[in-house]
């Protein structure tokens, strides 16, 4: 982890006073999560960490406790006066101790969906991140993601040149699966849609790319859609690490280029925390001001297409059973519940639900940026997680589809360390293996999955 | 002396509780917020239905932890009866009971009686599972047991003065009430029932107490569950 070496003790300290006390000035949600909490306990009941393993450092209020004991002391009178009577307590200087405790939490909000107040400790989370993050704290992993997306636009440092060689190859997949050319236009002026994936779905899982591609081609709609040989990567970190100042930097580029090709329609990937950035944050909270577009998202059109009968399945291409996690951004945090199952019931001949589902899935183990921490692997793999693979496991189902980066990578490391019997892919992909083009499903029978 | 703190002792209680209350909502009111959270699946327009219906029936927690909603709930909803149940105190409604052909100090014993042990039991109850459940012995501290225990001293007061055999005077009662309620002190009778005294005064101690901790959370959750509805 980052260890903040330029820092001393004092300075230190004098920096989480500040940065906590800065919360009487808003904004109004901590304001309230600092008083409100019953303390009641339902919250670690329901959250994925604490139950994989059950510590204290893992209740959800002794980590935003470490936040709140701070701010009662410093700024309510009660806390001054009666100290640890109204539950105040001082800063004991060990940023280690927050850093492990504020990357455990997976952001998850599912705590907030069964407390009886709806307090969302991850918004605690993100402002202890953002304490880390401001005293040079931040893990190292994480800080290097955060940089490579500010420097190149992308999380994996990709170059055009390397992005252009993906597509040119997946065209050529395409026209292997179907005989025909089904184009993946890119940095076309003038395209309606403007196609921002996370990066994984063109180098890593393309399935999701080439599926929407397909889409867009049964729609004889080839030309009104790009994507951006430098803006291909919805994926922003500055979520995780809890920078603002980030979070606005790595989002302004693709609004800039959605502009320049002046879409009527920034047309966001399977990427949960992308499209939460996209849509309840930038375009809610006008980061921009007024926009010449609109932001949606790929499951629920495609799902609308599917609806009015346009798309066509041979859902024998996926006969083995399927299910849908709905990763914490998309389900609780955007409310795209249906679409996905929309598609997945289309193109799929043996669909069925984990429980719980939609706003009250259990967490992958990965969220909140953990996903891409191998630093944490073990703690992924063996606590945040227990809850997920249980789930999984007793649908019996051979492929989980989800649409996410971070969960699936999440769940390619759970594959592989516990020798799990089902593959792992994006929602567009089994759409992919099975759409009709022309009548006829893809030829090919090599899937991984 | 004595009596001197009984007659001006609850003007300065209900002024704290009054301006304190009102400082900490106007402070969480006035607190810029840049959007809302909201919490999906969510159907449009469902803010203040939705926000009504967390604070009088606690689905969520019903959805979470359906041992604690039974204490909790039962608990809430039982104080808030004796809290209205206490509207005696200070006034009656004859011409109401007579219409509705009750007798009013033969409901409020038997009402009241059962209220006041319920709200005692689940309290009692609320109070174990702090103690000796891991999750949240773990982040209780001395403020969350100091609140419980002052209410369930509170509750045992009370519950002694209709359980324990000694007489309770309403009339009494009501006759000290409505002389400081007109502000009358040369008319003011303090009773001189002790349990009653010993109870007021947690009375006021709690009310004094509320507005610095948390169980301001009966005003919260208006705020709080309004960030993650659906407007
Ligand atoms: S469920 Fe909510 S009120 Fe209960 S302890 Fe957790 S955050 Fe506090
Ligand atoms: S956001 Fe998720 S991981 Fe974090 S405390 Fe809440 S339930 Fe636990």
């Amino acid at each position: 982890m980052g260890n903040g070496e330029n820092i001393t003790g004092q300075e230190l300290h004098e920096k989480v006073v500040e940065s906590v006390t800065a919360i009487k000035n808003g904004p109004k949600v901590l304001n309230l999560y600092m008083d409100v909490c019953a303390r009641c306990g339902t919250c670690a009941e329901v959250c994925p960490v604490y139950q994989g393993e059950p510590t204290e450092l893992r209740n959800p209020v002794v980590r935003s406790d470490f936040i709140r004991g701070i701010y009662k002391k410093y700024t309510t009178t009660s806390g001054k006066l009666l100290g640890s009577m109204v539950g105040a307590s001082d800063f004991d200087g060990d940023m280690k101790k927050w850093v492990d405790s504020f990357y455990e939490c997976t952001g998850c909000r599912r705590c907030a969906t069964y407390c009886p107040f709806g307090i969302d400790n991850s918004v605690i989370t993100r402002k202890g991140r953002a304490i880390a993050d401001a005293t040079g704290y931040t893990p190292d992993t994480m800080k290097k993601v955060v940089q490579t997306s500010l420097d190149t636009c992308n999380t994996d440092g990709a170059s055009p040149e390397a992005f252009k060689a993906s597509i040119d190859f997946l065209e050529e997949e395409m026209k292997d699966e179907h005989g025909v050319d089904i184009k993946i236009p890119v940095d076309v002026v003038g395209a309606e849609y403007f196609y921002v994936p996370p990066s994984g779905d063109v180098l890593v899982n393309p399935e999701a790319t080439t599926g929407i591609a397909k889409v867009f081609y049964v729609l004889g709609m080839q030309d009104k859609w790009t994507m951006s040989s430098k803006c291909f990567d919805g994926a922003n970190y500055g979520l995780f690490t809890g920078n603002d100042g980030h979070m606005k930097a790595d989002n302004k580029p693709y609004v800039e280029e959605a502009k320049r090709f002046g879409a009527k329609y920034m047309f966001m990937g399977e990427c949960g925390h992308a499209y939460r950035i996209m849509k309840m944050m930038m375009e809610k909270g006008k980061w921009w001001g007024d926009l010449p577009f609109k932001v949606i998202n790929c499951m629920e059109w495609t799902a609308d297409r599917i609806k009015e009968g346009k798309l066509e399945f041979d859902k024998s291409k996926n006969p083995m059973p399927v299910t849908y996690h709905d990763p914490c951004n998309f389900g609780r945090s955007c409310g795209i519940v249906e679409d996905p199952r929309v598609i997945l019931e289309a193109a799929c001949e043996d669909f069925r639900d984990m429980t719980p589902n939609r706003g009250e899935n259990w967490c992958c183990g990965g969220g909140g940026g953990l996903s891409a921490m191998d630093d944490i692997r073990d703690f992924r793999m063996k606590v945040s997680s227990v809850k997920k693979m249980e789930q999984v496991k007793a649908t019996g189902a051979k492929y989980v589809a989800t649409a996410c980066s971070n969960c699936k990578r999440q769940f390619m490391q759970l594959i592989e360390s516990h020798n799990a019997d089902f593959a792992v892919g994006g929602v567009h992909d089994m759409l992919s293996r099975s759409i009709l083009i022309n009548g006829k499903a893809a030829e090919r029978v090599d899937w991984e999955g | 002396m004595n009596d001197y703190i009984f007659m001006f002792f609850p003007y300065i209680t209900l002024l704290v509780f009054v301006l304190g209350v009102v400082i900490r909502i106007r402070a969480w009111a006035k607190s810029p917020q840049p959007g809302k959270m909201t919490l999906f699946p969510a159907t449009q327009g469902t803010e203040v239905p939705g926000v009504i219906k967390e604070a009088l029936f606690f689905p969520s927690l019903f959805k979470g932890d359906k041992t604690l909603w039974s204490f909790s709930w039962i608990f809430h909803a039982t104080l808030a009866l004796i809290f209205i149940g206490h509207i005696r105190v200070f006034t009656d409604f004859p011409a109401l009971w007579a219409a509705l052909n009750i007798n009013a100090d033969n409901m409020s014993a038997t009402s009241g009686g059962i209220a006041g042990i319920l709200v005692m039991a689940t309290l009692i109850l609320l109070l174990f599972r702090r103690f000796f459940v891991g999750r949240v012995r773990e982040i209780s501290n001395l403020a969350d047991y100091f609140a419980l225990v002052l209410v369930l001293a509170v509750i045992i007061t009370g519950n002694m003065m209709r359980f324990s055999g000694h007489h309770f005077d309403l009339e009494l009662t009501r006759a000290y009430f409505s002389s400081m309620l007109t502000f009358s002190f040369s008319a003011m009778v303090v009773p001189a029932d002790t349990i009653f005294r010993a109870h007021f005064l947690l009375v006021q101690l709690l009310f004094v107490y509320i507005p610095f901790s948390k169980i301001l959370h009966f005003g919260g959750i208006f705020f709080t569950q309004t960030l993650v509805k659906q407007s």
